[in-house]
Order: structure tokens, then C-alpha cells, then sequence
């Protein structure tokens, strides 16, 4: 276990910092939140309606995962605060011991009301029906019991200043977090600005919202380096939505720590599977009669070999997929182990001070051919020092 | 295989036993019990790490017409491509882990009736690309391939709740023995099923004694030797089966499927050992959770009791209890109605999850007790008990259920759709609850959506992930 090299603490975290990557701006931590500790940097599954599609509490856990998502805006439909209040919290609805963070529930009103397809009337309806305010969004999070909890950002309009007076004098301190969220769109002044207001809250947490909405890569970077640069060192840095491995590498590189997504378990039941060397379609014929592991040499419960590993073939999943729930839960087990495990390895790489190294292979395993190397990577990396091509010596 | 009579019955067979069933490499079960029933070589819901942590499911039963789809893309269905160096293909494909014994039939339980019926040479059996034809040659071929521990010999059924004429019945009995005797010339006992470990339950057939008495009379004279069991398509033909004592001692495999617990006791009543019933699929689907004991617990005052709850009701929402008191399930012990309430009422996978994992156990237990009961001699007093007990019926479940498939079954001409649509015209006649409408709209898309099974109005994805996933390319091109 590395030491610690510096730490700050608030009522209900502690932010120990373990190691920073020589080279670019990666660090390694360890948050301490009121359900345990967790290792920085991380990924973290969304348990959308408090279940992670078909996994029971047990197997997440054995996973590795200590913090996964709820969403405040399905919790608030589904089962609604008032039983939420009554059974006493989400943790103990969904019998889950570690931590959970909750978003405001803001974005997916947004979703909705931007659906081309949904008519006028029935938006009306759904407004009326889970009106937001920032003071409900705050006390639903409270209801919920969430250790981290997310501001009501203002999504579209990016300059909002965000973060209330509601949200400043939220009741449970001494149980759960607030974070902030940064936001401003693609603007880089617009970012810088709303970062210096976000550091003046002095929140436990920062995230960096408004982003994951199908912007360029490039421009991703761009706002997440700006962002980071301007953050203090020791608080957890957490970037929402983002899920593909390439982007976690990239961003852990930018300095960030924290990320969620919906991608890898909702990518599981559209029958794909995420491994090292990219994402594999089972659907596709050929693995019908591929008797190898999901994914060779994986440590999850399904690829693993004797030692409690389950023994499941591609060709098995394949046989299943869009047939039984049971191929879903399979692939969803081994991509929710193929995130956390990758963000391990980020950690072990940055702790040994070797991430740049460790980067380069991530990516040639990924690409075989070192043409094909998206730009936007190589021009975020090479902006943290790193230049992809060079080799290995 | 070895199955020995710890209790015996009393008379000729004729009476609850309890036994031992033990095969080579494989731990031994009691009996009477019941198997795990899957679909597809999976028991639904359930992944195998959570079948061997949390359930005592032994046996699975397998249906052959599960792994045998045509597809353009491969000559033979893949489980037949199996490494060579694979020992028993049917546990490797499944992942069946090698302490749970294998049943493999032709057909799933329940069966879809095929429009078209058997013919003199083959069964006709639906994958999930159509109805196809299986030899005896075919069956055969398979079982030596894939080799299972149980393997149910053919049978002439038509699976139809009507009982089929004197004529067809007097083809079921000509054809099923045809077929028996085929059997065993494809697959020798001595030479391919005994060094295998397959071993072989004749069926017998869902007709009246009279209809079937040379055929049960053939299978005591000619193959008695080479049965490790029967299987009862209908088990009130072991009141005569005493007229052949040759076959009494085998163990014997219900597929008559029972509905109901008093029914199971019935049947364990007549000398039944092992129920292969698609029961606690079906109760799990309904979003009903089994509430019952044996013996039932003390006569209290509050009259007839239900065999199950209906966990997608409301009146859960805020109960903190286990699904049935005292129950010591994984899902009893670590989670509670109101997040089962939840589950069902989110449509989300993990309800159906938790409750196989329950009325899985609730069986396990009532099986356990059965034999107890047997061993000390109270079971009839006890079963008795147990019918004034409860109600004899089970109560409807409320929830969705999970999206049912083409290899489920077959829809009849007028009957509704079993599948609900996932969203439907908000103005005109019957228009449905607006809130509702609106999350079937695809603003809160989940359950069978989520599960990628079907599109919803509004795409589960975003357009870079549509791109990622290959929009409506075709499967393999």
C-alpha cells in the first residue's frame, strides 16, 4: 500500500493522495466515504432504478465495486420519496453496504423534453408530473441517502451559476457529500469561469458536467485538461458519463478520478462484450462455435478457470443472447469486472510510476496498427507529455 | 447408475419412498426430489456462480429442440462443435457444473404443440428458428455427442390437453416402442451408454393401462435390463405398474406437471421420485413468491392460507419483511418485499432473479421435509395437513412478466397477445394511464427495452453508440 503524500478532509470524506504520474497530470488516491473507502482513480456502474440490470448487490460486490450510481429522477418515480423515506434510504432498499452516489436528476428531465418523438401534450404531462426544483432534487438526494451527491445543474443554460443556497445548506453534512459540477459547454472561458466559482463553494467534490453529449473528442479533452488544470489537488475530480476505456485512459491522463456510465452494462445486453482488444459483437455467427472465454486470460467470475470461475464460453453467451436474461447478467458481469479491473491497473500503473508506458500498451493492444490511432487521443496525451507512438524502450 | 429404495413402500411400489439416485463421478441425491428446469440450457434468471451459492438445484432437465436451431450460417448446431477433448459437452456448453446431473429430452416441459404432429420416423420438435423433424437416428446420434447423465428415450406425445382418440393412441403405443427398440440398437448399453455414463428412462405414456399394457409388458421383458428409470407422462399409470414388477424399482422422472403443491404430494403419494416440473419458472415469472411449508406451521385461527404472495402488489412497498417469514434464501435474508415490490414494479431483471432464487429454496425445503416425513412415517398425516392448510390454487401474479419467446410458445388463433406492446396510442378508446404511456414512451426505458430485446420508441442509445453497435446491420455481415 503506497503512503499517503498529502490529504484534506471534510465532514463526510477524506481525500488521500498516494501518487501523481511523474509525467502527465494521473494521480492515485483513496476516497474515504461514509460507506468505506474506495480507490481513485475509478469507474463506477449505474444502478439506475437502485438494481445493476440483473446483478444482485452480492455479485457487484464481488466485482470490486464499492460506489455505484442511482439515479435521483428514476428513485424519485420509482419507488418515490415517500417510500424511500419510509424504508430508510436507498442503501437499505437495495441491501447495498457500500457507497452510492446519486445524480441531481436534472439531466434526464433534459433527455426527455428533447425527445423529437415525444409530443407537447405529453411533456406537459411529465412536468406536471416530477416538477424538479433544485430544493427537490436536494431533498429526494437527501431521502435517498446517497454519500455523494450531485448539484442541479442547469444543462443547457451552461453559464448557470448552479450550486444554491438550497444546495449549500443541504441538511445531512455529516452523512453525505455535496458535489459541485462545472459546467459551460465546450466555451473554454465559460469553463474557467464557472471552475473558479465552483473552487470559491469549496464543495468535497468536483464535477465536470455537460459533456458525454456527443461533442468531439477532441473538444472533451480540451474542457477536461482546462478544467483540471484549475482544480485543486486535493479533491476527487469526477467526470460524469464517460465509460469507454479509451476515454477513461485519456481522462485519468488529464488528471480526472472519477467516472460512471451507462455504456458497459447497456452495451452487455445488446449482447457486446468489452475486452482489451476491443469490443466483441457475440451476436455475431462466428462466436457461436467459439468455445474460448469471453475474453482470454480475464479474471471475472465467467472467463476465470477453476478457482470458482464459472467456465462460460462465447459460444454459450452467444447461444442466449436476446433469448435468456441469463446472457445479459453473464456479459454484464464480465464488463462491469472489465471497467473496474481496467481502473485498477490505471492505479497500480500511476502508483509504480510507469502510466505513460502502461497508456502506450492500452492502446497498442487496442489498435494493432499504430495508423489507426485516434488523433484526438494522441493530441490529448501528447498535451500531458505523452507521445503514443514512441516505443518502448 | 445405482438407485436403492431407502424406504420402501409398502406395497408393491404402490406408496411414497424415499431413495437414493447415485451415478459415477456424481454426488448422490435423495429422492423424492425435483430438477432444475431450463430454457435454453439455462434455469431462467439464475447465472450458474448464483445456482451454486444460492440454490440446491442438482438436477437440470434440458430440452434437445434448445440446441438445435438451423441457422445459414453452420452445417451442424454448435453444441455438436465442441473441442474433442471436452468430456461431457452438454455440462461444458451449459456451464453446468459437473456436481449437478444432466436429464436431456427431446422436447422442452411444457412442450409447444406442433400443428403438424409426430410421423412414424420422427418427433416434431421447435427450435427457435422453426419446427424441425428428430429421428430416433438423430436423437441418438446427439446423445452419444453431447453426452448427459439421464436421457429420456422418445416418446410419441402429442402434448395436447385434449386426450388424443383411441386411433392415435394405439400409433402412440406402436410407435413409442418402435422407437425404444431403435433406440437401443443406435446406442448399445453395454458398449456405448455404459462407458458413456448415459443412462436411459423409457417413457411411458400419458394414455389409459389398458391402451399401453404390451408396451409396458415389452419394456419388462425385453429392456427391463438395460432401464436406469421411467418416465411418467401421466403418473396415475403407477397404479398398474404393479403388474410388472421387473420395473418397479427404478426410479421414476414425472413430467406429468403438477400444479400445485397438494398435487406434487399426490404424486409423491403414488411412489413418484423425481418431478421435473416448469412450476417455479412459471410462479417466478408471475411475480409470485412461494409461502409455504411441510408440514404447515400450527393451525392458527386466520383460516386457508395462500400457497404465494403477490410481490408486484402495492401493499409491499414499505414492508421491510422477508418474502416469507423464517425463510432462510439468500434473498429472504439479504433483501426485503418492498425492494422486490420495487424491482417488479421497475421492471427490472434482478426481481425475477430474486424470486427464482427464493421459491427455488421454498422447494428445496418441501422436498427435504417430504422425505423426512416419508423416513418417519408421518408423511400422510402431514399431507394432509398441509391441503387443509393452504389453498389449493396459487395466487395471480400481477407483474409483467418477462418478454415470453417463439420457443415458449405458440400463440393460438384468437387468443390475446402474450406480450404486452411496449407502447400504444395515447388518444382513442382504452387509452392507457398517461404516465405509464409516457415511460413506455421510452422516457424511462426499461425491463424487457432495456434488456436490448425489443426497440423503443425513443432509441435506448444515443446516435454515436447506434453508430458503435452498427445500426441495423445484419447479424455477422
Amino acid at each position: 500500500m503506497a503512503a499517503t503524500i498529502a490529504s484534506q478532509s471534510s465532514a463526510a470524506l477524506t481525500f488521500d493522495l498516494v501518487a501523481r504520474c511523474s509525467v502527465t497530470r494521473a494521480r492515485a488516491s483513496c476516497l474515504t466515504l461514509p460507506h468505506g473507502p474506495v480507490q481513485l482513480p475509478m469507474f463506477m456502474p449505474v444502478a439506475t432504478q437502485a438494481s445493476l440490470k440483473g446483478l444482485t448487490p452480492e455479485q457487484l460486490e464481488e466485482t470490486g465495486c464499492r460506489l455505484c450510481l442511482n439515479n435521483t429522477y428514476h428513485l424519485g418515480l420509482k419507488p418515490g420519496q415517500e417510500v424511500l423515506a419510509a424504508i430508510g434510504g436507498a442503501h437499505k432498499l437495495q441491501g447495498w453496504q457500500h457507497n452510492l452516489l446519486t445524480d441531481s436528476g436534472g439531466y434526464e428531465l433534459v433527455l426527455g423534453a428533447f425527445s423529437p418523438l415525444l409530443p407537447g401534450h405529453l411533456l406537459q404531462q411529465l412536468t406536471k408530473y416530477l416538477q424538479l426544483s433544485d430544493e427537490h432534487s436536494i431533498s429526494l438526494q437527501n431521502t435517498i441517502g446517497s454519500d455523494i451527491m450531485m448539484q442541479l445543474d442547469d444543462v443547457l443554460v451552461t453559464t448557470s451559476p448552479g450550486c444554491s443556497s438550497h444546495a449549500r445548506g443541504y441538511a445531512a453534512k455529516h452523512t453525505q457529500n455535496l458535489f459541485c459540477i462545472i459546467q459551460g459547454g465546450l466555451d473554454l472561458e465559460m469553463r474557467r469561469e464557472c471552475c473558479e466559482e465552483m473552487v470559491a463553494r469549496n464543495t468535497p467534490g468536483i464535477a465536470i458536467g455537460g459533456l458525454s453529449g456527443g461533442e468531439a473528442k477532441a473538444d472533451y479533452c480540451r474542457v477536461v485538461a482546462t478544467c483540471t488544470e484549475l482544480l485543486p489537488e486535493l479533491k476527487p475530480r469526477y467526470v460524469m458519463g464517460i465509460g469507454y476505456p479509451e476515454d477513461l485512459v485519456v481522462s485519468v491522463a488529464l488528471g480526472a478520478d472519477m467516472f460512471d456510465c451507462v455504456w458497459p452494462t447497456r452495451t452487455a445486453r445488446f449482447g457486446n462484450a468489452v475486452t482489451k482488444y476491443g469490443v466483441l459483437n457475440v451476436k455475431n455467427a462466428k462466436f457461436g462455435v467459439d468455445f474460448g472465454p469471453i475474453e482470454e486470460g480475464c479474471g471475472c467470475i465467467c472467463c476465470r478457470k477453476g478457482d470458482g470461475g464459472l467456465g462460460i464460453t462465447r459460444a454459450f453467451v452467444h447461444h442466449n443472447i436476446a433469448k435468456e436474461t441469463v446472457s445479459a447478467h453473464l456479459l454484464t458481469l464480465h464488463n462491469v469486472w472489465y471497467q473496474l479491473n481496467l481502473m485498477r491497473e490505471v492505479r497500480d500503473a500511476i502508483i509504480a510510476d510507469r502510466y505513460p508506458a502502461f497508456i502506450r500498451q492500452f492502446f497498442a493492444n487496442l489498435y494493432p496498427n499504430k495508423g489507426d490511432y485516434p488523433e484526438w487521443a494522441m493530441g490529448a496525451l501528447h498535451g500531458v507529455g505523452v507521445d503514443l507512438l514512441e516505443d518502448e524502450t | 447408475m445405482s438407485f436403492k429404495i431407502l424406504q420402501p413402500a409398502l406395497e408393491h411400489g404402490l406408496a411414497a419412498r424415499v431413495g437414493r439416485l447415485a451415478a459415477a463421478n456424481r454426488t448422490p441425491i435423495d429422492t423424492p426430489t425435483f430438477v432444475g428446469v431450463t430454457s435454453r440450457g439455462a434455469i431462467p434468471h439464475l447465472t450458474p456462480d448464483v445456482i451454486s451459492k444460492h440454490t440446491d438445484i442438482r438436477v437440470a432437465y434440458m430440452a434437445l429442440e434448445d440446441f438445435t436451431e438451423k441457422s445459414s450460417k453452420r452445417k451442424s448446431p454448435a453444441i455438436f462443435s465442441q473441442p474433442e477433448d471436452v468430456c461431457r459437452p452438454l455440462h461444458a456448453y451449459t456451464a453446468t457444473p459437473s456436481s449437478t446431473y444432466t436429464i436431456l429430452a427431446p422436447r422442452r416441459t411444457p412442450a409447444v404443440v406442433a400443428p403438424n404432429g409426430n410421423g412414424p420416423k420422427h418427433i416434431s420438435v421447435l427450435t427457435s428458428t422453426g419446427f424441425e423433424r428428430l429421428t430416433c437416428e438423430n436423437y441418438c446420434t446427439a446423445i452419444k455427442q453431447i453426452m448427459p447423465d439421464i436421457v429420456v428415450a422418445p416418446a410419441d406425445l402429442t402434448f395436447s390437453s385434449a386426450t388424443p382418440g383411441a386411433k392415435r393412441q394405439v400409433f402412440m403405443v406402436q410407435r413409442t416402442q418402435e422407437w425404444l427398440d431403435e433406440f437401443f440398437l443406435h446406442l448399445d448399453s453395454e458398449k456405448t451408454l455404459k462407458p458413456s455414463g448415459i443412462h436411459v428412462f423409457a417413457p411411458l405414456l400419458p394414455i389409459s393401462y389398458p391402451m399401453q399394457w404390451k408396451y409396458l409388458n415389452h419394456l419388462s421383458e425385453v429392456h427391463a435390463a438395460r432401464l436406469n428409470g421411467l418416465t411418467l407422462y401421466d403418473a396415475k399409470i403407477l397404479h398398474d405398474l404393479k403388474n410388472h414388477p421387473q420395473l418397479l424399482d427404478l426410479p421414476r422422472l414425472s413430467m406429468d406437471s403438477p400444479e400445485s403443491p397438494q398435487q406434487i404430494l399426490q404424486q409423491v403419494r403414488l411412489g413418484v421420485d423425481i418431478f421435473a416440473t416448469p412450476l417455479v419458472n412459471n410462479i417466478s415469472d408471475a411475480g409470485v413468491a412461494l409461502n409455504f411449508s411441510f408440514p404447515p406451521p400450527a393451525a392458527g385461527s386466520s383460516g386457508i392460507q395462500p400457497l404465494g404472495i403477490d410481490m408486484s402488489s402495492e401493499e409491499h412497498q414499505v414492508s421491510v419483511t422477508p418474502f416469507m417469514e423464517g425463510c432462510g434464501c439468500y434473498a429472504c435474508t439479504k433483501h426485503h418485499r418492498a425492494y422486490l415490490q420495487h424491482l417488479m414494479n421497475a421492471r427490472e431483471m434482478l426481481g425475477w432473479t430474486l424470486l427464482q432464487i427464493h421459491n427455488h429454496h421454498v422447494m428445496s425445503e418441501f422436498f427435504r421435509h417430504i422425505r423426512l416425513a416419508i423416513a418417519d412415517g408421518t408423511f400422510e398425516q402431514k399431507a394432509g395437513e398441509f391441503t387443509k392448510y393452504y389453498e389449493s390454487e396459487f395466487p395471480l401474479g400481477t407483474g409483467v412478466r418477462p418478454r415470453a419467446r417463439g420457443y415458449h410458445f405458440k400463440p393460438e388463433a384468437g387468443q390475446p397477445r402474450i406480450n404486452k406492446a411496449p407502447w400504444s396510442k395515447l388518444e382513442g378508446e382504452g387509452t392507457p394511464d398517461q404516465v405509464a404511456a409516457a415511460e413506455a414512451a421510452g422516457l424511462v426505458v426499461t425491463g424487457p427495452a432495456a434488456g436490448g430485446s425489443e426497440t423503443p420508441l425513443v432509441p435506448d442509445a444515443d446516435t454515436a453508440a447506434l453508430v458503435r453497435e452498427g445500426f441495423a446491420k445484419v447479424d455477422g455481415v
